[in-house]
């Protein structure tokens, strides 16, 4: 029971500070609302000048309702992880976690959930809302809502694992910004979270269904917009999902449990 | 020889004297720049990933094809290296304005402003800047335009003017600290603009196209100066207005900049 006291504790603190930056969450809207009107006129201008309405599966509006939700999904995501542990690195203060009865994974991954739970509901919600306006009820409301639920937990705990295992990289160079950029970048690109993965060239997308990132932003909304899907389709999503949860879970544990051991910690 | 204070010999006297300091410290730190330069590269070869990923399903985006588009992204990083090398200081105003650190620019006897910027050169811009370079080459090659006079002063001049609009638009955002706590976030929103200079305004209707003219300035970041080169037959007054608009819009950012910083009273440490 204590247990679970101390990480709701921790949640709960993330929630009062996410909930102090109102500043910044009205901002973070104001810039999906323009991140919005930059991804209609380049798509319909793209969509425009194809031949056929459908490319590759999907409608301009499947590919809005993708693109707007990924950008409104790294938001909301996005806990800075990479930084946090960077910081406690170079600051010496993570010593003060790693003497703690408390697992530094946890520490880090519950510490940040607050504050994804409050960008959830004032970013993300409100731009699914608008989403599905804008591109006239696009999106089919029923059980793939719950499906998408699901997929949507298990894509923060993979983006969890792949950021803590990039973090952990930290201890090894003197450089975050640099590190973490480098993370974004192929989280993005290979998540399909710039351009939907169903645009990929053949031998490109192969290589791509093999790597973790697919599993943070691709299945979530492929259960969105892909409205074909059957239960065992699901299923395959989901599988392979939780598949990717053991193994980033298992690998950046073990990474870190390595790394803590060589880690020099300059005074502090 | 004694120097005049204000004359720009001086200025530029002192700007070489931070800038080795600025260098000889961060070289101090190889790993960091090193790693921070890739991730630099990784970022401009990204948007090169992107176009060529949605020409591969389509032939042009309305009338733009493939190589134009690359043209304008390649005109885009360098017309976003000036801010990059010159004025990344203003991503640290927060913490120099909450920490007090910033009363010590407040009493030195030089410009206020001059001095907190030419506290940081950032190096990775330069690495934005070869590959500015080598991407408008290669559509510049590829689309067969002519290597003249007029074009060469013509993207000298252009991509300078257009740089201005991301100068003053990131100075505007980061003097809100004097002000407000939290501009972070509105610094994060502007720089994406960056992100966005790269498309043609033709994309958008005609509504949005007077929002990112007139209201938001991205089309000046990229698209007017570029028509000069790219595509004579549409060049608009506003491509001749770019290098006015952007100097008058520099220098309002920073009389909004130093009226911040002139208020600034420290935290009392």
């Amino acid at each position: 029971m204590t247990r679970v006291k101390k990480y709701l504790s921790l949640v709960r603190g993330s929630i009062l500070e996410g909930l102090v930056f109102r500043t910044s969450l009205i901002v973070s809207i104001i810039g999906n609302l323009l991140y919005l009107i930059i991804i209609y006129f380049l798509w319909k201008a793209i969509f425009d000048s194809s031949p056929t309405d459908v490319v590759n599966g999907m409608t301009f509006y499947d590919t809005m309702i993708y693109l707007v939700l990924a950008s409104a999904m790294f938001q909301f995501m996005d806990t800075f992880v990479v930084w946090a542990i960077g910081r406690d690195y170079q600051s010496g203060q993570i010593v003060e976690y790693l003497v703690k009865p408390m697992d530094y994974q946890a520490y880090i991954f519950f510490a940040g959930i607050g504050n994804s739970i409050v960008a959830f509901f004032i970013t993300f919600l409100p731009t699914f809302i608008i989403i599905y306006f804008v591109t006239h009820g696009s999106i089919v409301l029923g059980m793939n809502l719950v499906f998408f639920a699901i997929s949507l937990i298990c894509s923060i705990v993979v983006n969890f694992c792949v950021d803590f295992f990039v973090g952990t990289i930290c201890l090894y160079t003197q450089s975050i910004w640099g590190v973490n950029i480098m993370k974004e970048i192929v989280v993005g690109l290979l998540s399909g979270a710039t351009v939907p993965l169903a645009f990929f060239p053949e031998k490109f997308r192969m290589v791509v269904d093999f790597l973790p990132f697919q599993a943070i932003y691709h299945s979530p909304l492929r259960i969105l917009t892909d409205q074909k899907m059957t239960g065992a389709d699901y299923a395959d999503v989901l599988g392979m999902q939780l598949l990717w949860i053991v193994v980033t879970l298992l690998i950046s544990k073990l990474f870190w449990k390595k790394s803590v051991r060589k880690m020099m910690v300059n005074g502090g | 020889m004694e120097k005049e204070k204000n004359g720009f010999a001086f200025y530029a006297h002192i700007y070489k004297k931070i800038l080795i300091q600025d260098l000889k410290s961060k070289m101090s730190y190889r790993a960091d720049f090193i790693i921070s330069t890739i991730g630099m590269l990784f970022t401009n070869v990204a948007g090169f990933i992107t176009f060529w990923l949605i020409f591969q399903n389509f032939p042009q985006i309305s009338g733009w094809t493939y190589h134009e588009m690359l043209f304008l992204y390649g005109f885009s990083m360098l017309a976003l290296t000036p801010v990059q090398c010159f004025f990344d200081n203003n991503w640290n105003l927060s913490r120099a304005i909450h920490s007090g650190d910033f009363i010590k620019y407040c009493f030195r006897p030089i410009n206020l402003f001059f001095y907190y910027m030419s506290e940081v050169f950032d190096i990775k811009g330069l690495g934005q800047f070869a590959f500015g370079i080598g991407t408008l080459a290669y559509s510049w090659n590829k689309l067969g335009l002519p290597l003249s006079f007029r074009n060469i002063a013509g993207l000298i001049i252009g991509v300078l003017s257009a740089s201005l609009f991301m100068i003053a638009l990131m100075n505007f955002a980061s003097a809100l600290h004097f002000w407000i706590v939290g501009a972070t976030s509105v610094m994060i929103l502007i720089f994406k603009f960056k992100d966005y200079a790269r498309y043609p305004i033709t994309i958008f209707n005609k509504f949005f196209q007077f929002v990112f003219s007139f209201i938001i300035p991205i089309g000046f970041m990229t698209y007017y100066p570029s028509l000069f080169i790219l595509h004579q037959e549409r060049i608009s007054i506003l491509t001749y207005l770019t290098p006015v608009f952007g100097i008058v819009f520099v220098y309002l950012s920073y009389l909004f900049w130093m009226k911040g910083a002139r208020q600034y009273s420290g935290t009392g440490s």
